[in-house]
């Protein structure tokens, strides 16, 4: 059995595939695990299993600091046999981004919705960005590509909804308080740069991998109005203080 | 589309009996991929039609997916992963859409998981070894595909309609395909002369019965090519772009 409680940490917008040269969240990641060279799972299904994520996600993961492996479920015929135990193997999944309902059909199809959550509550850390990261709510407001923004129920390992990019995109933010203000549970929002991580179903605290990343908590009021608050961000060491020009 | 001859192609044009037909590519099994784009792209663009693809992983922000695939001639469903297909089609109702669109009179047709899904059942590799998966069901029976490509699949195929997880159908080989007006089969049609279709039904009695049906030999349309089929490259991508964005996140 590992040693650690469930963890989730979920991005704003963030890590290899969107800051390219600033490895400060992904290396907060394999610390986390606190193993040396921990086993790091990539799933890119939210991007079809696109060859060119997975190609970056070897880059960024190198073998010289983990155990980095992949698992397609496009091409189930070639690669890992048994994803659940391959999954309940790992120190950490490392889910990309993508369409988020097409991430969750075809988890569903293949059970992998189950076994995520087994990993989880055995101490696999979850983490991702985007779609990656809306996932492991109750429920989100859907990326930016798939059509007008709407609510999408999601694997609900964490109790919450949230929304990604949440500063940086327009019209996330409304479409998200409009959403909560009309009964979706309350929940996070977090920006590019920004990341939650949760010990359990609460927020441990937002970690920041740019100087600007911001996250707030989005609740109804007792009237029923959203009521938005902004979350202290603790920047990684070596984030740069100031946004480089 | 994965074959060399492109008569089978060229065919569901003819099908759909417009002068310029509206063409729509659903490389979703694939988890679309841009290669597969840019091969569509490449060889309908030579033909008088005019092809579009919809990417479920890449939907733009205005795109409604029931409303682009309903004012279609025809819809074109690439190979790849039958299960995930099925799946994501379900997550954003395209199931229901395919049925609406094949009763208002859309030519429907593909290749591999793009020819199975339409009857109850096939066989597939979406969980690694061949195994029975159901399908949209809009055709009665099952079809198995790949016979003579993958050697795998048929004992798997013929077991199952032998013990009845899946109802009798058809076994086709690479460059054959079935032609299907309603739910009754019209003809099979193959763009290579040793292409076969294979009906496989129960005995009754735990075994299988097996006859192969007629086939016509489609003429080798190349000649209708306009001289664009050898896009460079660059061009085809580029094309293959206008298609959604680039950005996974």
């Amino acid at each position: 059995m590992r040693d650690r409680p469930p963890q989730i940490v979920a991005f704003g917008g963030g890590g290899f595939s969107m800051e390219w040269g600033n490895r400060l969240l992904d290396d907060h990641l394999l610390a986390l695990t606190g193993r040396a060279r921990p086993r790091v799972c990539f799933l890119p299904t939210a991007s079809g299993d696109a060859d060119h994520y997975v190609v970056r996600f070897y880059r960024a993961f190198d073998a010289g600091r983990c155990e980095p492996s992949h698992i397609s479920l496009f091409r189930r015929e070639t690669g890992v046999g048994d994803p659940r135990a391959h999954l309940l193997a790992q120190d950490l999944v490392y889910v990309g981004g993508g369409s988020l309902v097409s991430l969750l059909g075809t988890w569903r199809a293949h059970g992998i919705d189950l076994v995520l959550r087994e990993a989880w509550h055995a101490g696999v850390i979850l983490c991702g960005g985007s779609a990656g990261s809306l996932c492991w709510f109750q429920e989100a407001i859907s990326s930016f590509h798939e059509g007008p923004p709407r609510r999408i129920e999601c694997l609900g390992l964490l109790p919450w909804s949230n929304a990604v990019h949440y500063c940086d995109e327009p019209g996330r933010r409304e479409a998200f308080r409009d959403a909560v203000t009309a009964g979706m549970p309350s929940g996070y929002g977090a920006g590019d740069g920004a990341a939650l991580h949760f010990v359990g179903t609460e927020l441990a605290e937002v970690i920041g991998s740019r100087p600007d990343a911001r996250a707030v908590h989005v609740s109804a009021d007792a009237d029923g109005a959203a009521v938005e608050r902004d979350l202290p961000v603790r920047r990684l060491a070596g984030a740069p203080a100031v946004i480089a020009a | 589309m994965g074959e060399r001859s492109p008569a089978l192609d060229r065919f569901v044009l003819t099908l759909t009996g417009r002068p310029s037909p509206r063409v729509c590519f659903l490389p979703t099994a694939s988890g679309d991929p841009r290669e597969q784009v840019m091969r569509f792209y490449e060889r309908f663009e030579a033909w008088p039609c005019e092809p579009t693809v919809l990417s479920l992983f890449r939907l733009g922000r205005r795109t409604d997916p029931a409303e682009h695939l309903l004012c279609q001639d025809a819809i074109y469903v690439g190979g790849g992963s039958m299960r995930n297909m099925l799946a994501i089609w379900r997550e954003h109702g395209i199931d229901e859409t395919m049925r609406a669109a094949w009763e208002i009179g859309i030519v429907l047709a593909g290749l591999s998981a793009g020819a199975m899904c339409w009857f109850e059942g096939g066989v597939s590799r979406s969980g690694g070894a061949p195994e029975p998966v159901a399908g949209l069901g809009l055709l009665p029976g099952s079809l198995s595909v790949h016979l003579d490509g993958e050697s795998e699949r048929l004992p798997v195929y013929r077991a199952a309609v032998a013990d009845g997880r899946l109802p009798a159908g058809c076994a086709a080989d690479d460059g054959a395909a079935l032609v299907f007006a309603g739910t009754h089969l019209a003809e099979c049609v193959a763009s290579t002369p040793d292409a076969r279709v294979v009906r496989i039904s129960a005995d009754g009695s735990g075994g299988i019965h097996e006859r192969q049906l007629p086939i016509r030999l489609l003429p080798d349309n190349r000649r209708f090519s306009r001289g664009r089929a050898e896009l460079s490259y660059g061009v085809a991508e580029l094309r293959a772009l206008r298609v959604g964005r680039r950005r996974w996140d």
